[in-house]
Protein backbone atom coordinates (compact mmCIF):
# COMPACT_ATOMS: atom_id res chain seq x y z
CA UNK A 1 0.00 0.00 0.00
CA UNK A 2 1.50 3.34 -1.06
CA UNK A 3 1.44 6.40 1.12
CA UNK A 4 -1.28 8.57 -0.48
CA UNK A 5 0.67 11.74 0.39
CA UNK A 6 3.50 10.68 -1.96
CA UNK A 7 2.78 11.98 -5.48
CA UNK A 8 1.94 9.14 -7.80
CA UNK A 9 4.42 8.17 -10.54
CA UNK A 10 4.06 10.01 -13.84
CA UNK A 11 1.97 12.57 -11.95
CA UNK A 12 -1.32 11.09 -13.11
CA UNK A 13 -4.33 12.77 -11.58
CA UNK A 14 -7.00 10.78 -13.39
CA UNK A 15 -7.52 7.02 -13.55
CA UNK A 16 -6.73 5.39 -16.93
CA UNK A 17 -9.66 4.85 -19.27
CA UNK A 18 -11.69 1.89 -18.02
CA UNK A 19 -13.64 1.19 -21.26
CA UNK A 20 -16.81 0.57 -19.25
CA UNK A 21 -19.31 2.15 -21.64
CA UNK A 22 -17.69 0.47 -24.63
CA UNK A 23 -17.79 -2.93 -22.88
CA UNK A 24 -21.47 -2.46 -22.01
CA UNK A 25 -22.27 -1.65 -25.64
CA UNK A 26 -20.34 -4.70 -26.84
CA UNK A 27 -22.23 -6.86 -24.32
CA UNK A 28 -25.60 -5.53 -25.45
CA UNK A 29 -25.08 -5.39 -29.22
CA UNK A 30 -22.53 -8.05 -30.06
CA UNK A 31 -23.94 -10.76 -27.80
CA UNK A 32 -20.51 -11.97 -26.82
CA UNK A 33 -18.76 -12.85 -23.58
CA UNK A 34 -15.94 -10.47 -24.55
CA UNK A 35 -18.06 -7.55 -23.35
CA UNK A 36 -18.36 -9.18 -19.94
CA UNK A 37 -14.57 -9.70 -19.85
CA UNK A 38 -14.29 -5.96 -20.63
CA UNK A 39 -16.59 -5.09 -17.71
CA UNK A 40 -14.51 -7.30 -15.38
CA UNK A 41 -11.32 -5.44 -16.38
CA UNK A 42 -13.13 -2.08 -16.11
CA UNK A 43 -13.96 -3.04 -12.54
CA UNK A 44 -10.28 -3.88 -11.92
CA UNK A 45 -9.17 -0.48 -13.28
CA UNK A 46 -11.32 1.23 -10.67
CA UNK A 47 -10.43 -1.05 -7.77
CA UNK A 48 -6.69 -0.88 -8.46
CA UNK A 49 -6.76 2.88 -8.98
CA UNK A 50 -8.64 3.31 -5.69
CA UNK A 51 -5.93 1.18 -4.01
CA UNK A 52 -3.19 3.47 -5.46
CA UNK A 53 -1.94 0.63 -7.69
CA UNK A 54 -1.24 2.84 -10.71
CA UNK A 55 0.60 0.20 -12.76
CA UNK A 56 -2.06 -2.41 -12.05
CA UNK A 57 -4.76 0.02 -13.11
CA UNK A 58 -2.89 0.80 -16.35
CA UNK A 59 -2.51 -2.91 -17.09
CA UNK A 60 -6.21 -3.53 -16.38
CA UNK A 61 -7.02 -0.59 -18.66
CA UNK A 62 -4.98 -2.15 -21.49
CA UNK A 63 -6.71 -5.52 -20.94
CA UNK A 64 -10.14 -3.86 -20.92
CA UNK A 65 -9.27 -2.09 -24.19
CA UNK A 66 -8.05 -5.36 -25.71
CA UNK A 67 -11.15 -7.42 -24.87
CA UNK A 68 -13.57 -4.65 -25.76
CA UNK A 69 -11.91 -4.23 -29.17
CA UNK A 70 -11.79 -8.01 -29.77
CA UNK A 71 -15.50 -8.17 -28.90
CA UNK A 72 -16.29 -5.25 -31.18
CA UNK A 73 -14.43 -6.59 -34.21
CA UNK A 74 -15.59 -10.18 -33.72
CA UNK A 75 -19.13 -8.79 -33.49
CA UNK A 76 -18.68 -6.81 -36.72
CA UNK A 77 -17.11 -9.87 -38.37
CA UNK A 78 -20.01 -12.10 -37.36
CA UNK A 79 -22.54 -9.56 -38.69
CA UNK A 80 -20.67 -9.36 -42.01
CA UNK A 81 -20.48 -13.17 -42.24
CA UNK A 82 -24.18 -13.33 -41.41
CA UNK A 83 -25.07 -11.02 -44.29
CA UNK A 84 -22.75 -12.87 -46.67
CA UNK A 85 -24.46 -16.14 -45.68
CA UNK A 86 -27.93 -14.62 -46.10
CA UNK A 87 -27.09 -13.21 -49.52
CA UNK A 88 -25.40 -16.43 -50.63
CA UNK A 89 -28.40 -18.51 -49.56
CA UNK A 90 -30.81 -15.95 -51.00
CA UNK A 91 -29.12 -15.86 -54.40
CA UNK A 92 -28.54 -19.60 -54.26
CA UNK A 93 -32.25 -20.12 -53.67
CA UNK A 94 -33.15 -17.73 -56.47
CA UNK A 95 -30.80 -19.50 -58.85
CA UNK A 96 -32.18 -22.91 -57.90
CA UNK A 97 -35.78 -21.79 -58.33
CA UNK A 98 -35.04 -20.18 -61.70
CA UNK A 99 -33.34 -23.37 -62.82
CA UNK A 100 -36.26 -25.53 -61.77
CA UNK A 101 -38.61 -23.17 -63.52
CA UNK A 102 -36.63 -23.44 -66.74
CA UNK A 103 -36.55 -27.20 -66.69
CA UNK B 1 -5.72 14.11 -28.57
CA UNK B 2 -8.46 16.61 -29.21
CA UNK B 3 -8.34 16.01 -32.96
CA UNK B 4 -8.50 12.26 -32.36
CA UNK B 5 -11.51 12.67 -30.07
CA UNK B 6 -13.26 14.92 -32.60
CA UNK B 7 -12.70 12.35 -35.36
CA UNK B 8 -14.06 9.62 -33.11
CA UNK B 9 -17.07 11.76 -32.28
CA UNK B 10 -17.85 12.40 -35.97
CA UNK B 11 -17.59 8.68 -36.85
CA UNK B 12 -19.77 7.66 -33.89
CA UNK B 13 -22.32 10.42 -34.63
CA UNK B 14 -22.64 9.30 -38.28
CA UNK B 15 -22.97 5.64 -37.25
CA UNK B 16 -25.60 6.43 -34.60
CA UNK B 17 -27.60 8.57 -37.06
CA UNK B 18 -27.59 5.89 -39.79
CA UNK B 19 -28.51 3.13 -37.32
CA UNK B 20 -31.27 5.26 -35.75
CA UNK B 21 -32.82 5.93 -39.16
CA UNK B 22 -32.53 2.22 -40.04
CA UNK B 23 -34.16 1.05 -36.79
CA UNK B 24 -36.80 3.79 -37.02
CA UNK B 25 -37.98 3.06 -40.57
CA UNK B 26 -37.35 -0.70 -40.46
CA UNK B 27 -38.29 -1.81 -36.90
CA UNK B 28 -36.37 -4.94 -35.90
CA UNK B 29 -39.58 -6.64 -34.70
CA UNK B 30 -41.06 -6.55 -38.22
CA UNK B 31 -38.06 -7.02 -40.50
CA UNK B 32 -36.06 -10.21 -40.47
CA UNK B 33 -32.89 -9.06 -42.24
CA UNK B 34 -31.21 -7.96 -38.98
CA UNK B 35 -28.42 -10.17 -37.63
CA UNK B 36 -29.54 -12.64 -34.99
CA UNK B 37 -27.81 -13.42 -31.73
CA UNK B 38 -25.46 -16.42 -32.16
CA UNK B 39 -25.93 -17.46 -28.54
CA UNK B 40 -29.71 -17.49 -28.99
CA UNK B 41 -29.49 -19.34 -32.33
CA UNK B 42 -27.25 -22.03 -30.84
CA UNK B 43 -28.83 -22.52 -27.41
CA UNK B 44 -32.36 -21.15 -27.69
CA UNK B 45 -31.60 -19.15 -24.54
CA UNK B 46 -31.49 -15.36 -24.27
CA UNK B 47 -28.18 -13.53 -23.75
CA UNK B 48 -28.08 -10.18 -21.88
CA UNK B 49 -28.24 -8.35 -25.22
CA UNK B 50 -31.08 -10.31 -26.84
CA UNK B 51 -33.95 -8.03 -27.80
CA UNK B 52 -31.86 -4.84 -27.79
CA UNK B 53 -32.38 -4.24 -31.54
CA UNK B 54 -36.17 -4.52 -31.08
CA UNK B 55 -35.94 -2.40 -27.91
CA UNK B 56 -34.00 0.30 -29.80
CA UNK B 57 -36.64 0.34 -32.57
CA UNK B 58 -39.43 0.62 -29.97
CA UNK B 59 -37.65 3.44 -28.11
CA UNK B 60 -37.19 5.40 -31.36
CA UNK B 61 -40.97 5.26 -31.73
CA UNK B 62 -41.40 6.41 -28.11
CA UNK B 63 -42.77 3.07 -26.89
CA UNK B 64 -40.94 2.77 -23.59
CA UNK B 65 -42.95 -0.14 -22.17
CA UNK B 66 -42.52 -2.19 -25.35
CA UNK B 67 -38.77 -1.51 -25.18
CA UNK B 68 -38.65 -2.61 -21.53
CA UNK B 69 -40.53 -5.75 -22.51
CA UNK B 70 -37.87 -6.61 -25.12
CA UNK B 71 -34.82 -5.83 -23.00
CA UNK B 72 -35.02 -4.22 -19.57
CA UNK B 73 -31.24 -4.01 -19.21
CA UNK B 74 -30.88 -2.03 -22.45
CA UNK B 75 -33.38 0.59 -21.28
CA UNK B 76 -31.77 0.83 -17.82
CA UNK B 77 -28.23 1.13 -19.18
CA UNK B 78 -29.03 3.59 -22.00
CA UNK B 79 -29.13 6.72 -19.75
CA UNK B 80 -25.62 5.84 -18.48
CA UNK B 81 -24.34 5.58 -22.06
CA UNK B 82 -26.04 8.86 -23.03
CA UNK B 83 -24.55 10.62 -19.98
CA UNK B 84 -21.07 9.27 -20.83
CA UNK B 85 -21.45 10.45 -24.43
CA UNK B 86 -22.49 13.89 -23.17
CA UNK B 87 -19.39 14.19 -20.93
CA UNK B 88 -17.21 13.02 -23.86
CA UNK B 89 -18.64 15.76 -26.13
CA UNK B 90 -18.44 18.36 -23.37
CA UNK B 91 -14.74 17.61 -22.81
CA UNK B 92 -13.97 18.11 -26.50
CA UNK B 93 -15.57 21.53 -26.73
CA UNK B 94 -15.06 22.97 -23.23
CA UNK B 95 -11.89 23.93 -21.39
CA UNK B 96 -13.42 23.01 -18.05
CA UNK B 97 -13.07 19.23 -18.12
CA UNK B 98 -15.68 17.01 -16.51
CA UNK B 99 -14.74 13.69 -14.93
CA UNK B 100 -16.90 10.59 -15.30
CA UNK B 101 -17.08 10.02 -11.55
CA UNK B 102 -19.80 7.37 -11.50
CA UNK B 103 -18.09 5.20 -14.14
CA UNK B 104 -14.92 5.15 -12.05
CA UNK B 105 -16.56 4.08 -8.77
CA UNK B 106 -15.38 0.54 -7.97
CA UNK B 107 -18.73 -0.33 -6.39
CA UNK B 108 -20.73 0.92 -9.39
CA UNK B 109 -18.90 -1.27 -11.91
CA UNK B 110 -19.07 -4.33 -9.64
CA UNK B 111 -22.80 -3.82 -9.16
CA UNK B 112 -23.27 -3.43 -12.91
CA UNK B 113 -21.36 -6.64 -13.59
CA UNK B 114 -23.59 -8.58 -11.18
CA UNK B 115 -26.70 -6.96 -12.63
CA UNK B 116 -25.69 -8.11 -16.15
CA UNK B 117 -24.94 -11.67 -14.99
CA UNK B 118 -28.11 -11.88 -12.87
CA UNK B 119 -30.20 -10.54 -15.76
CA UNK B 120 -28.67 -13.17 -18.06
CA UNK B 121 -29.68 -15.99 -15.67
CA UNK B 122 -33.07 -14.68 -14.58
CA UNK B 123 -34.41 -13.94 -18.06
CA UNK B 124 -33.95 -17.61 -18.91
CA UNK B 125 -35.90 -18.89 -15.91
CA UNK B 126 -39.15 -20.22 -17.41
CA UNK B 127 -41.31 -19.33 -14.38
CA UNK B 128 -43.94 -16.59 -14.13
CA UNK B 129 -42.30 -13.34 -12.93
CA UNK B 130 -39.06 -13.96 -14.86
CA UNK B 131 -40.67 -14.79 -18.20
CA UNK B 132 -41.43 -11.07 -18.38
CA UNK B 133 -37.69 -10.45 -18.77
CA UNK B 134 -37.51 -12.60 -21.90
CA UNK B 135 -36.67 -10.86 -25.18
Amino acid sequence: MQDPTIPQPSGQAFPPKNWLVESILVTLFCCLPFGIAGIIFASQVNTKWAANDVNGAMQASRDAAKWTKIGFFVGIGVIVLYFIAVFALGFGGLWMSSRSLNQ
Amino acid sequence: MRLKNTTQLIIVAIAVTILSLLYFFYPAAQYSFYPRCIFHSLTGLDCPGCGSQRAASALLHGRLLTAINYNLLFVVVLPIVVAAAFVFCWNIFSHKKLQQRLLYQPLFVKTLLWVVLLFWVLRNVPVAPFTWLKA
